[in-house]
C-alpha cells in the first residue's frame, strides 16, 4: 500500500490530539485545577496555563471557579441585646483560597454545597453579633454611636474562624449588611407611630404658623402706632416753631392793641360770611342807615 | 541468441456497463467537492483567529488560559487582532468605555415594571410583608423606601473580569463584578438611612444622594471592585400607608406659610399706611406752621402800615374798615335781608323758618 504523506501527517495529528486529551489539561486565568490520582487529591494548580497528568484511570482533573462567589444569606430574625427582633441578611464575597482542602470537603468541590455550609454559618455568626448590640448600634442617627461598620465586622469575623476551623479552604474577601428589617406585625405599630409623628408635625406647623402671623400682625400694629405717634410729635414740634415764630411778631400789635384786634374782628367776620350764610340788616347798621336817612325812603313808606 | 518473446498483447479492456461508470463519475465528483469543502474548513479554521474590537472596548488574549502581555499591555485596543483557533488561544472583550449600571430595588415595595413604568402606586395593606416588600430603617427607627440606580465605568478590566464568578459555569463576564457592585450599592442605601431620620433622608435627598455614593465609594475600594463611579441616583419616598398623614404635614405647613405670607402681607400695607400718614401730619403741620408764619408777619406788616391812618382818626378808620368789609363779605352771601324801623323807632319783629342743611356722615368718603 503506497504511504500517501497527507495521511501521515493526518494520523500524527490525531495522535497528538489523542495523546494530549490523555496527558495534558489546561488551567485557565479564573480557575484552581485540583489532581486526584485514584480519588485522592495530591496537587493542584492555580496558575494558569498548560498542564501535565497521567492518564484518566490515574489521575482526574477537577476544575474549579477561584473567583469572588457572590452570596446573599437569607433575610432572617434575631433578638438585639435590648430584646428588640431585628431582620437581617448579609451578602458575602468569599473565594476558594485552598483548593486542596475545599475540594474533598464539599461534593467534587461543590460551590453550591459550600454555600448551603456557609448559610448556617452566616445565619449563626449574625445571631451571635445581633444578639450582643442594642438596635441603637445598627440604626442610629447620630454618627458617633452607630457601630454599623463594627457589626459588619464581627460577623465576618466570626464566619471567617468557623471557615477556617471547619478547614473548607474558603477564604472571606468581605461581608455587608444587605438589608434591616422588622418582622410584619411590627411594621404596623411603625406605621402608628409615624402617623402620630406626622400629625405632631402637622400641628406644630398649624400653631407655629399661625403664632408667628399673630406676632407679625401685633408687631405691624405696634410699629404703625409708633411710626404716627412719632410723626405726630414731629408736627407738634413743628406747629410749636410757628407759634414760637408768630410769638416774636406779637410786640407789633402791642403799640395798638384795640386796632389788632378790630382787624381781627374785621377778618372773622368776613370769613364767617364766607359760606351759605344769611344776613339780616338793622336799618342802624352802616352802611344800611343811609336807607333810614333817605327821605324818598320815607315818602314810600 | 535468445529470442525475444513477443509482449503479450493487453488484456482487452474490460467492457464497463453504464450504471458502474455513472458510479464511478459520481463518487469521483463527490470527493473533489469533500476534498474542496475540508479545504475551505482548514482556511475557516485558520482564520478564525482573526478577531475584532470595537471602539468601545478592549480585549485580553488567553493562550492555555493565561492572559498574554504585561501591565497595560495585556489590554488589546480597537482594531483587528491575531490569536491561535481555540482552544489555545481565547479572547476576552470587555466593555471598558461604556457605562455600566445597576438598578437597586431591594428597599423598595413590591411594584410590577408596568406599574413601575406607569407610576402606578399599588395597593398598600396595614404592614410591609419583608418577603414581598423591600425597606430601610433609618437612624430614628422608622420605615423608609428607597431605590438607587448606579452608573460606572470598568477601571481595572483584569480585575473586573477574572475576579468575580459570573455564575456555575465558567465563562467570562461582568455579572459576577455588576452583582458585587449591586451589593454594594444594596450596603450603601441601608448604611445611609441608618444614620439618618427618616425626615432628613426625604427631605434632603441630594445629602442623602451623597451619602450613598460616598459609601459606595468606600466600599470600591475596600472590596477591590476594579470600577469608578460615574453617577449615583438615589430615590427615597415614605410608606404607602403614611400618603395620607406626609401630605396632612404639607398641607399644613402651606398653611402655615400662607397664614405667613398674609400676615407679611397685612405688616407691608400697615407700615406704608403709617409711614404715608406719618408723612402727612408731619406736612400738614409744617404747612400749619407756614401758613402761621406768613399770615402773623402779613398782619404785622399791614398793621404796620394802617397804624398811621388809625392813629389820626379811629372812629373814620373803623367805620370805612368796617364798611369795605361789609361790602366784600357781602357780595358773596347768599340771602340778604335789610330790616327796617318801625316809625316808633323799634325794629320790626321778622319771623323766619330756616331748613336745616342736610347733615354730613362723618363715616361718609369722599368722593374722588
Amino acid at each position: 500500500m503506497k504511504n500517501n504523506p497527507l495521511t501521515i501527517i493526518v494520523s500524527l495529528v490525531l495522535a497528538l490530539i489523542f495523546v494530549m486529551v490523555l496527558f495534558v489539561f489546561q488551567v485557565r486565568q479564573s480557575e484552581v485545577a485540583v489532581v486526584t490520582r485514584f480519588g485522592k487529591p495530591v496537587k493542584t494548580y492555580t496558575e494558569p496555563g498548560f498542564r501535565f497528568k497521567l492518564p484518566p484511570g490515574i489521575e482526574s482533573v477537577y476544575k474549579l471557579d477561584q473567583r469572588i462567589q457572590n452570596f446573599e444569606d437569607t433575610f432572617s430574625e434575631g433578638y438585639t441585646a435590648d430584646g428588640n427582633n431585628l431582620l437581617s441578611s448579609v451578602y458575602v464575597g468569599w473565594r476558594i483560597a485552598d483548593a486542596q482542602a475545599f475540594f474533598p470537603k464539599f461534593k467534587n468541590g461543590s460551590v453550591k454545597e459550600a454555600e448551603r455550609n456557609l448559610r448556617d454559618i452566616v445565619i449563626s455568626a449574625k445571631a451571635a453579633v445581633v444578639g450582643k448590640h442594642p438596635l441603637s448600634d445598627f440604626v442610629n442617627a447620630n454618627d458617633q454611636d452607630l457601630k454599623f461598620d463594627a457589626v459588619e465586622q464581627e460577623i465576618k469575623t466570626i464566619v471567617q474562624e468557623k471557615a477556617a476551623a471547619n478547614n473548607s479552604g474558603i477564604q472571606i474577601e468581605y461581608l455587608g449588611i444587605k438589608r434591616l428589617g422588622l418582622p410584619e406585625s411590627v411594621t404596623e405599630s411603625v406605621f402608628a407611630l409615624m402617623t402620630a409623628d406626622r400629625k405632631k408635625l402637622a400641628d406644630k406647623y398649624n400653631e407655629e404658623g399661625a403664632a408667628e402671623a399673630r406676632k407679625i400682625r401685633s408687631a405691624a400694629d405696634r410699629e404703625a402706632a409708633q411710626l404716627i405717634s412719632t410723626a405726630e410729635g414731629e408736627a407738634r414740634r413743628i406747629r410749636g416753631e410757628g407759634d414760637a415764630a408768630a410769638a416774636k411778631v406779637y410786640p407789633v400789635f402791642e403799640q395798638a392793641p384795640d386796632l389788632a384786634k378790630f382787624l381781627g374782628d374785621l377778618e372773622a367776620l368776613e370769613a364767617s360770611l364766607k359760606e351759605r350764610s344769611t344776613l339780616i340788616f338793622d336799618s342802624r347798621t352802616a352802611p344800611f342807615n343811609l336807607l333810614t336817612e333817605s327821605l324818598t325812603n320815607q315818602v314810600s313808606r | 541468441m535468445a529470442t525475444e518473446s513477443p509482449a503479450p498483447p493487453p488484456p482487452p479492456a474490460q467492457p464497463i456497463d453504464a450504471g458502474s461508470q455513472a458510479l464511478a463519475d459520481a463518487l469521483h465528483s463527490s470527493f473533489g467537492i469533500v476534498k474542496f469543502v475540508m479545504l475551505l474548513l482548514f482556511l475557516a479554521f485558520l482564520f478564525s483567529g482573526f478577531f475584532t474590537v470595537g471602539p468601545r472596548e478592549q480585549a485580553i488574549l488567553l493562550r492555555f488560559g493565561k492572559p498574554q502581555g504585561e501591565g497595560d499591555k495585556v489590554l488589546l485596543g480597537p482594531g483587528i487582532h491575531f490569536g491561535l483557533p481555540y482552544p489555545i488561544d481565547e479572547v476576552v472583550k470587555i466593555p471598558i468605555t461604556e457605562v455600566q449600571e445597576v438598578r437597586s430595588r431591594t428597599h423598595w415595595f413590591f411594584q410590577t415594571p408596568v406599574q413601575e413604568a406607569q407610576g402606578e402606586i399599588p395597593f398598600a395593606g396595614p404592614t410591609l410583608n419583608p418577603e414581598q416588600d423591600g425597606y430601610a430603617l433609618t437612624g430614628d427607627g422608622n420605615i423608609l423606601h428607597t431605590k438607587a440606580i448606579l452608573r460606572y465605568r470598568i477601571e481595572d478590566p483584569v480585575r473586573c473580569v477574572f475576579n468575580f464568578s459570573s455564575g456555575a459555569d465558567q465563562a467570562y463576564g461582568l455579572t459576577g463584578l455588576s452583582n458585587a457592585v449591586l451589593n454594594v450599592l444594596d450596603n450603601a442605601l441601608v448604611y445611609a438611612a441608618a444614620h439618618r431620620s427618616v425626615d432628613q433622608a426625604l427631605f434632603e435627598r441630594t445629602a442623602f444622594q451623597d451619602a450613598v455614593q460616598r459609601r459606595v465609594n468606600q466600599l470600591v475600594l475596600t472590596e477591590k471592585l476594579g470600577i469608578a463611579v460615574e453617577q449615583c441616583v438615589v430615590e427615597t419616598r415614605q410608606p404607602r400607608q403614611l400618603d395620607t398623614a406626609f401630605a396632612n404635614v404639607t398641607t399644613a405647613g402651606q398653611q402655615s406659610r400662607q397664614a405667613l405670607t398674609e400676615a407679611l402681607t397685612y405688616r407691608d400695607k400697615k407700615i406704608n399706611e403709617a409711614i404715608g400718614e406719618a408723612a402727612a401730619r408731619r406736612n400738614a403741620a409744617q404747612a400749619e406752621r407756614n401758613d402761621m408764619i406768613a399770615k402773623i408777619e402779613g398782619d404785622a406788616k399791614t398793621f404796620q402800615e394802617v397804624l398811621p391812618r388809625y392813629r389820626a382818626n379811629p372812629e373814620l378808620f373803623r367805620q370805612q374798615r368796617l364798611t369795605e368789609t361789609l361790602g366784600r363779605a357781602i357780595a358773596g352771601v347768599d340771602y340778604k335781608m335789610y330790616l327796617p324801623t318801625s316809625p316808633d323807632g323799634k325794629p320790626l319783629e321778622l319771623r323766619l323758618l330756616l331748613n336745616r342743611g342736610p347733615v354730613k356722615s362723618k363715616t361718609e368718603t369722599p368722593h374722588p
